[in-house]
């Protein structure tokens, strides 16, 4: 049945298993209540319904009402036939007995006619005989006697014509019927008539004769009624209404006073004794109502009507659900396109770390498909070797519960190797009964903006430097041109003199003159160096008294997203007590970021678990120490030579003034530039600066 | 001491010790200059008889020396321009010597290669005017030349013979030869050759000989 399914889904939902694929994938938006998170698994469409599914219970429900219809019409039917049958074969019983009766009535009417007409007494048997017809059974109310010329002998029991009414009144006994029975010498039947009391009677008009000659007729009168009530049997009137119609239809005599059904099963025969029209109407009462199988019947319609009834509810109930499964396909199928569209990457982990979940966005981000990944457990494929041990420890805190609203930055690789830095927010999985049952992870691949950041970083130092360049070149341009100018004149003013000279015509005034020239030239190129000095000695340093430590604090801070972002760790051991110095703090920040700036650069070849630098100050009697260690390379002799000559430098990109400028602020301060040997490899540079008094 | 037409050598430079400098220079080398304190006062001054060279910096306040020098062209000067800089790169240079520098000097420079170089410019100056000079003279001395001399003559620079010069005219040997010795007399010259060197010089030899036919 198709209701099944319906039934299935309500009832046991994890059985199905297409159920549960749905719900799997569904699962990333649903994660705030979902109990377990299954592998997502492509949706089998459901396949539609079969018409006849429907169609067949309700074409079979159809036909059993049918049949039952059929059934009980036919069982009515036969019980009407019997009801019939008996009905006809009573009537023919009645009409044998009723016929039986008058018959015999009329033969003790012949009996006893002679007698009564002839004797002028009665004899007892003629008494008994008279007597026994007049008892109510027979259905006799009157017998009366007439000679040959109609003319009533006596009566038994006497009773005036006062119960005659209408025209029947001085007309019975009729004379017709009289002649009509002497003439054809048996008993007449003469038509019925109304006495008062609302009574039909009948009369039998019995011929006598005496040998061949007839001496009179004996009447009886028959009561309707009598006839009708008294002899039938009990059982008869008890099933039967038996009526006495006229011609005219109206009934004139009944059994029973009690109304039978008109169209319930009757039957008519002509009531012949005594005829005339008068007709023997038999109405069967209607049969006791028999419970059993009308209860049955019953039954089966109304557990019928149930199952249709049923039937409908469920047909409705499916297609509740199948709506219901149609508007969940679509909703699913939203979620889906959602999902896959999405741009963002989604990982679920239960709480031992398991990847139970990823959305295709996190696939593409880290390379690995959905199996390579489900079930994954710390270290992920994706993470970067060289940063296992921060990642787990950002993996552990999160698991531990400390998550950080503003999210996590975390460098993963790509399957194929390039990476990527993502910025991941969690956010607790919470199952139905409000329990926890793992961490929903989205991922933002911020890589491009921090490619960015750090290239727009990179090209404004370049910037920069390459300002500095031009100002310092420009500079240079200016002071060679002006220093050209005097120089020339001099070069020309001599070249002259000795061309003079060389000819040998030798004017010394004119040479005086010339020679003076030259001397001013030569002023003029001094004035020239003087102003540069001038201009170098104009941005002499702005002293104040500051901490060295706040100074080197503040430089760390600036060059902090460069360290993390080379991958290097950076170890402060700043003094605790505050360093007092009357310095520039602007040149003393240029100082550690210099020399922090150099000291990465210097491990750029060396394996990222040893790229560590390390940053101090104290302070040793009145001086105070600012030292910066790194484990890079080292510095060859040929380079410590020359490391703070301007213009050297071992970098490409380098303009190699940075240590140099160094120098030149350690000395503005009283201080001093030095670098040693690292013992653990690298590099150690001294900063040293007089403690402010 | 200098007149109108004597070659002098230009010093424009907006340093004032660089002109002093380089005119007692110049003299020593008995070579006359004069001195300018701008491009603009130079062009202001400049006449178009005026014959030399000029020596100039690039860079000035005001005009520059390229600026100048395009100007002087657009005015017709052929005179010869040296150019000094101090800051000489090559695309400078190459734009210079482009629009017909006649060389491209750095300071700081040799001074008496400096004056070499003047030098061998004032040459120049004076070859090209001796070139104009001899243009002007010859185009004059055609001008006295009637049509049939100067048909005469485009045929003896064919280099026919009377003969065949006096066929091809329709006129008598003796009629060529004299037109020959008018013509001769008139371009003042003895030979024939002469007469062809002469035309070449002054960059008129094409002018002077129209197809015979």
């Amino acid at each position: 049945m198709p209701s099944c399914r319906g039934i299935a889904i309500g009832h046991a939902p994890g059985d199905h298993p297409w159920y549960s694929v749905d719900r799997a994938q569904h699962a990333p938006l649903l994660w705030m209540t979902a109990t377990s998170l299954m592998p997502a698994r492509k949706n089998r469409p459901l396949p539609p319904t079969p018409a006849w599914y429907w169609r067949l219970p309700s074409l079979t429900l159809v036909l059993m009402l049918i049949a039952i219809i059929a059934l009980v019409w036919m069982t009515r039917h036969f019980d009407d036939e019997k009801q019939h049958e008996v009905l006809i074969n009573d009537v023919l019983w009645m009409e044998q007995d009723l016929r039986f009766r008058l018959d015999r009535n009329e033969e003790q009417l012949s009996q006893i006619g002679s007698e009564l007409l002839t004797e002028a007494t009665l004899s007892p048997r003629t008494e008994a005989s008279l007597e026994q017809l007049l008892k109510p059974d027979s259905g006799l109310v009157q017998i009366l006697w007439l000679d040959g010329a109609d003319k009533v002998v006596a009566a038994r029991p006497y009773t005036a014509d006062d119960v005659l009414v209408g025209e029947a009144r001085g007309a019975i006994p009729s004379n017709e019927t009289n002649r009509l029975a002497r003439a054809v010498g048996r008993p007449i039947y003469g038509p019925a008539y109304p006495v008062i009391g609302d009574n039909w009677r009948f009369n039998v008009h019995v011929p006598i004769f005496v040998g061949s000659r007839h001496v009179g007729t004996v009447v009886g009168v028959y009561s309707l009624q009598q006839l009708v009530v008294r002899e039938l049997p009990w059982w008869f009137s008890e099933r039967y209404r038996v009526s006495v119609h006229d011609p005219d239809g109206k009934e004139i005599a009944a059994k029973s006073k009690v109304a039978a059904e008109a169209s319930h099963q009757q039957y008519t025969i002509p009531f012949d004794p005594p005829g005339y029209g008068l007709t023997l109407k038999v109405t069967a009462y209607k049969a006791p109502t028999r419970w059993v199988p009308v209860l049955l019947i019953s039954a089966m319609v109304f557990l019928g009507g149930v199952i249709i009834w049923s039937l409908w509810q469920l047909r409705q109930h499916t297609l509740g659900r199948q709506a219901a499964e149609q508007a969940l396909r679509g909703e699913m199928a939203f979620r889906r396109a959602m999902e896959g569209s999405l741009l963002t990457g989604l990982r679920a982990r239960d709480t031992e770390g398991r990847i139970t979940y990823v959305n295709p966005a996190f696939c593409r981000m880290v390379g690995y498909s959905e199996q390579e990944l489900l079930g994954a457990t710390p270290p992920m494929p994706y993470w970067d070797p060289d940063q296992l041990e921060r990642t787990q420890a950002i993996h552990d805190n999160i698991l531990a519960g400390n998550v950080p609203r503003e999210g996590v930055e975390v460098r993963f690789r790509h399957k194929d190797g390039h990476f990527i830095d993502a910025l991941i927010f969690e956010a607790p999985l919470i199952d139905a009964s409000g329990e926890q049952t793992g961490w929903m992870g989205s991922f933002l691949d911020i890589t491009a903006q921090t490619a960015a950041e750090a290239l727009a970083r990179q090209q404004e130092e370049r910037l920069h430097a390459t300002s500095r360049l031009i100002t310092m070149g420009e500079m240079a341009s200016t002071l060679a041109h002006e220093l050209n100018q005097p120089l020339a004149a001099i070069s020309s003013y001599g070249s002259g003199c000795l061309n003079r000279l060389d000819e040998g015509q030798v004017d010394t005034g004119e040479l005086r003159d010339i020679i003076g020239k030259i001397t001013r030239q030569a002023r003029r190129a001094g004035d020239i160096i003087r102003r540069v000095h001038d201009f170098v000695r104009r941005s002499e340093p702005k002293r104040e008294t500051v901490d060295l430590n706040a100074v080197i604090s503040e430089a760390i801070g600036l060059i902090e997203p460069d360290v993390r972002k080379r991958g290097v760790e950076l170890q402060t051991q700043l003094a605790e007590q505050p360093l007092p110095v009357n310095a520039d703090p602007v040149m003393l920040e240029q100082v550690a970021v210099n020399l922090i700036r150099n000291g990465m650069d210097a491990m750029r070849d060396v394996a990222s678990a040893q790229r560590i630098i390390r940053v101090e100050t104290f302070a040793d009697g009145d001086t105070l120490i600012f030292r910066v260690s790194d484990r890079g390379r080292g510095i060859d002799e040929d380079a410590a030579r020359r490391i703070f000559d301007p213009f050297f430098t071992t970098k490409d990109e380098g303009m190699g003034m940075g240590l140099n400028i160094c120098r030149s602020i350690a000395e503005l301060h009283g201080g001093r530039l030095g670098f040693e040997p690292n013992p653990d490899g690298g590099t150690i540079f001294t900063f040293s600066l007089p403690l402010a008094s | 001491m200098t007149t109108d037409t004597t070659p002098l050598t230009h010093i424009v430079d907006d340093d004032e010790a660089i002109r002093d400098a380089l005119s007692w220079l110049f003299r020593t080398r008995n070579v006359p200059c004069a001195t300018w304190e701008s491009a603009e006062a130079f062009l202001d001054a400049w006449q178009p008889h005026w014959r030399g060279c000029i020596v100039m910096d690039i860079r000035m306040g005001g005009m520059s020396g390229l600026d100048c020098s395009t100007a002087l062209r657009q005015r017709g000067s052929t005179v010869p321009i040296i150019f000094i800089t101090g800051h000489g790169d090559v695309p400078m240079a190459v734009s210079a010597l482009k629009r017909g520098a006649f060389d491209f000097i750095e300071k700081p420079f040799d001074d008496n290669a400096l004056v070499d170089i003047v030098q061998s410019a004032l040459e120049e100056d004076a070859r090209n005017q001796a070139r104009r000079t001899a243009r002007v003279d010859v185009a004059a001395r055609l001008e006295q030349l009637t049509s049939r001399e100067r048909e005469v003559m485009g045929l003896i620079l064919a280099g026919k013979f009377n003969k065949v010069i006096a066929d091809e005219l329709n006129i008598s040997m003796r009629t060529v030869e004299v037109h020959r010795a008018r013509v001769f007399e008139k371009m003042g010259v003895r030979s024939a050759v002469e007469l062809a060197q002469q035309l070449t010089l002054a960059g008129l030899y094409n002018t002077a000989t129209p197809s015979a036919e």
